[in-house]
């Protein structure tokens, strides 16, 4: 240790100047790294929140396409949550740091349309005589305003109904039905936790807004006025209707018959109730079609699949998506929007679409893909795994099945999700659902009122 | 006031008396002379450009933001004055936000210290293998918040975790820890003490082994016991420490946001919704930044008014 002090005191300059050349080198390689394209190519920098599998699938379908053609190089960047990514891509547009092509999920859809700060991919699908009519129109509908395509969908899921196969089979109980109702799960959850001896809860729905606005639009009913925003800016919300009251009424049946399972909301939840479900130890939940490759490959049992549950005596309207989609910033010369866009169109190819399907989860949003041999071999070994994509097929879109065109989505789910929360312990459903109503409306107004109602 | 070794000041008063010093001569004057003010800019600058962009330049523009209504893009667009504040303040939310705030700091502070004062005190005994406790009792340090938080969510769980196989197996009620919003800020409580136990617990030994052994003999000999020593001799004899370790828990108990993050999320029915989380949800999950710098502000104020009372209060008994 002294040798060393000694070393450095006789030799302080050169190490100083070795140290910054060094880290200089670093930051120098790295930053180059992730925005040089080879000589001759267009750099369409693609920033996206995929992480895990997702990333690598992600990857390859970047690396095909770089590979497919020589004018375009597209350079994937990952940049955290969704959540977090929103307020990086918009604080960052107009700066030389920003992406041509960047993804955004669900429900920044508004926020994106109202920022003004990307190209709506009409303007391309239109130059290019694009057909558009192969991709999932639920989907499609969900990115889309008047009439015109703001962003192209791409990782797409839907909520549905996962149950454990094996069980109700040892329990003899009949499966819920392929589309089942509010009661017909309630009867599943409530014959297994009793004819387990109480070892094994019968269901859980998770405290996640997205379930409950899924609720809503498999029964056909707004959350907010003009139409949930697809026909004007929203002024008004109400969650306080009575088919949310009757939604939760079912969970509250449930949670009094003791079958049901609270895991609470976020990501925890979320594991829990896998870690629950793969364990043998919770017959039935509700959620993402994305969490299908997990729920299958650790799975002793056999896994079992039903749409998304619709209200007693009511006709299914069909569910909206989750997931995210594609923009083409508008800070980029034509040139590189061009370029970002035959990336987006060969995203939606069948085959690309077909790999991303069995590599992640996410649903293939071009019809042709069923026919793909990615996955053909998919359905081959799970045939359960056809089942996402047969409800989002059977969706014909509308209002209130294309998502919710209102900015501020984050904090609604929010407060959706309190009282969730307030209704699952025990609270009074209309209080809850009033009271997050008030809280939706006082910063509906001050967010139209600090964006000039959008004029 | 700048000290410079000026050779002559150009403002300071002149007088006969030649036997003042230099040194006295530049500081009873305000006004530099040219060449002390080109040495002033040289040796100040960079901290000032420094503090500058990244202090003063933060501060103000949160103080701006807070007094308007952000837009879409995080721009300001409508003046509102301190209407922000006066929502907040008023708004149940943020007040049930700030209550649980100082349940939790002042709970993870007293319990931390008051655990890790009793493990020390122990540890500091001279006893065969005590290393071992030593390394035990302070092994925590070296646990990550995401590996706490997801160690002790394994241990929450309500179907496959271990307090649920515990109170089966006993048949007791079962706690459903981080979904009950009466049980998830003790959740949350006891993985933080758990998680600073470790630091507290070396801080304060290192604190009680420089205490000179010679008081405790001499207690000893006056047939003092060993509680009497540890109230009269060591609390005393460590009490710089202990304010020092007040001051840091309940500073970091403030900031805590990686276990929230990880293991509530704020939640069950805000029952863990921090103020600092909720700046970080109002800004980076909202994009309302007009509320979140609102936040922000009043935050930095609560922090100050705890260390300047604890500077008064504590200060007053600490032994040096």
């Amino acid at each position: 240790m002294k040798k060393v002090m000694a070393f450095l005191k006789a030799h302080l300059l050169p190490v100083i100047a070795i140290v910054v050349v060094v880290i200089g080198a670093v930051v120098y390689t790295s930053a180059h790294k992730q925005t040089s394209a080879k000589a001759g190519r267009t750099p369409i920098v693609f920033w996206h929140e995929m992480g895990g599998p997702a990333e690598v699938a992600l990857d390859q379908m970047v690396d095909k396409f770089n590979k497919s053609q020589s004018k375009y190089e597209v350079i994937p960047q990952y940049q955290g949550a969704y959540d977090e990514a929103v307020q990086k891509i918009i604080q960052s547009h107009g700066s030389n740091a920003s992406p041509a092509l960047f993804q955004s999920f669900d429900i920044s859809t508004a926020q994106m349309m109202h920022s003004k700060y990307t190209t709506p991919v009409q303007k391309f699908i239109d130059e290019d005589n694009y057909n558009v009519s192969d991709i999932s129109p639920v989907a499609r509908s969900f990115y889309s305003n008047k009439g015109k395509q703001l962003a192209m969908p791409f990782n797409t899921s839907q909520p549905v109904l996962y149950y454990n196969a094996s069980l109700l089979k040892k329990y003899h109980i009949t499966p819920p039905a392929k589309s089942p109702s509010y009661s017909d799960v309630t009867r599943v959850a409530e014959q297994l936790y009793k004819r387990s001896h109480h070892k094994v809860k019968g269901m859980t729905m998770e405290i996640y807004g997205w379930l409950m606005e899924e609720a809503l639009a498999n029964a056909k009913t707004s959350l907010v006025n003009h139409g949930d925003g697809h026909v004007g800016n929203p002024t008004k919300i109400n969650l306080n209707n009575p088919t949310t009251v009757n939604y939760l009424k079912w969970i509250r049946t449930n949670i009094k018959s003791g079958d049901f399972v609270n895991y609470g909301s976020g990501a925890s939840a979320e594991t829990n109730e896998i870690a629950a479900f793969l364990a043998g130890k919770l017959g039935i939940f509700v959620q993402s079609s994305a969490y299908i490759g997990q729920l299958t490959t650790d799975n002793p049992n056999k896994l079992g699949i039903s749409y998304f549950p619709h209200p007693d005596g009511q006709k299914a309207n069909g569910v909206g998506i989750g997931g995210a989609a594609l923009w083409i910033s508008n800070d980029k010369p034509t040139k590189v929007q061009k370029g970002a866009f035959e990336f987006i169109k060969y995203a939606e190819r069948p085959d690309s679409q077909a790999n991303w399907q069995k590599a992640t989860g996410y649903l293939a949003l071009n019809s042709k893909s069923q026919s793909q041999p990615a996955l053909k071999s998919l359905y081959a070994k799970q045939p359960e795994a056809r089942v996402p994509g047969e409800q989002l097929a059977a969706a014909k879109p509308n209002d209130t099945n294309s998502g919710i065109l209102m900015e501020g989505m984050q904090l609604t789910r929010e407060m959706e999700e309190t009282a969730m929360e307030t209704v699952y312990d025990g609270g009074s459903i209309p209080k809850a659902l009033s009271n997050a109503s008030q809280g939706m409306n006082t910063n509906l107004k001050t967010t139209n009122r600090a964006n000039n109602d959008y004029q | 006031m700048l000290k410079s070794p000026a050779t002559h000041s150009s403002t300071a008063p002149v007088t006969s008396d030649k036997a003042k010093s230099k040194a006295e001569r530049s500081e009873s004057g305000f006004w530099l002379n040219a060449k002390d003010k080109y040495y002033a800019w040289i040796f100040l600058g960079p901290s000032l450009l420094i503090l500058g962009v990244f202090i003063f330049y933060p501060m103000f523009r949160t103080l701006y933001l807070s007094l308007f209504l952000t837009n879409t893009v995080g721009k300001p667009t409508v003046f509102v004055g301190l209407s922000n504040y006066i929502n907040l303040l008023t708004s149940a939310d943020y007040l049930s936000s700030l209550g649980v705030t100082m349940v939790y700091v002042l709970a993870v502070t007293v319990i931390t210290i008051a655990l890790g004062l009793i493990l020390a005190n122990y540890a500091s005994k001279q006893l065969a293998g005590i290393g071992i406790f030593r390394t035990l009792f302070s092994a925590t340090m070296g646990v990550s918040v995401s590996v706490a938080a997801i160690f002790w969510l394994f241990i929450f769980n309500p179907s496959t975790g271990f307090l649920a196989l515990v109170s089966n197996w006993l048949h007791l009620p079962q706690i459903n820890w981080l979904t009950d919003p009466g049980w998830a800020m003790l959740a949350v409580i006891i993985t933080t003490v758990w998680m600073n136990l470790g630091f507290t617990f070396l801080i304060l030994l290192g604190a009680m082994q420089s205490v000179p052994t010679t008081l405790y003999e001499a207690a000893s000999i006056e047939g003092a016991t060993p509680r009497y020593q540890l109230f009269h001799i060591t609390i005393p004899m460590i009490s710089p420490t202990l304010f020092f370790v007040s001051i840091i828990t309940l500073i970091e108990g403030f900031k805590s946001f990686g276990l929230i993050d990880l293991m509530t999320k704020g939640g069950p029915t805000n029952a863990t919704n921090m103020l600092v989380y909720r700046i970080y949800k109002d800004a980076f999950y909202s994009g309302n930044y007009a509320q979140a710098s609102a936040e922000s502000l009043i935050l930095t104020v609560i922090i100050a008014i705890f260390t300047l009372i604890q500077f008064k209060v504590l200060e007053k008994r600490v032994n040096y």
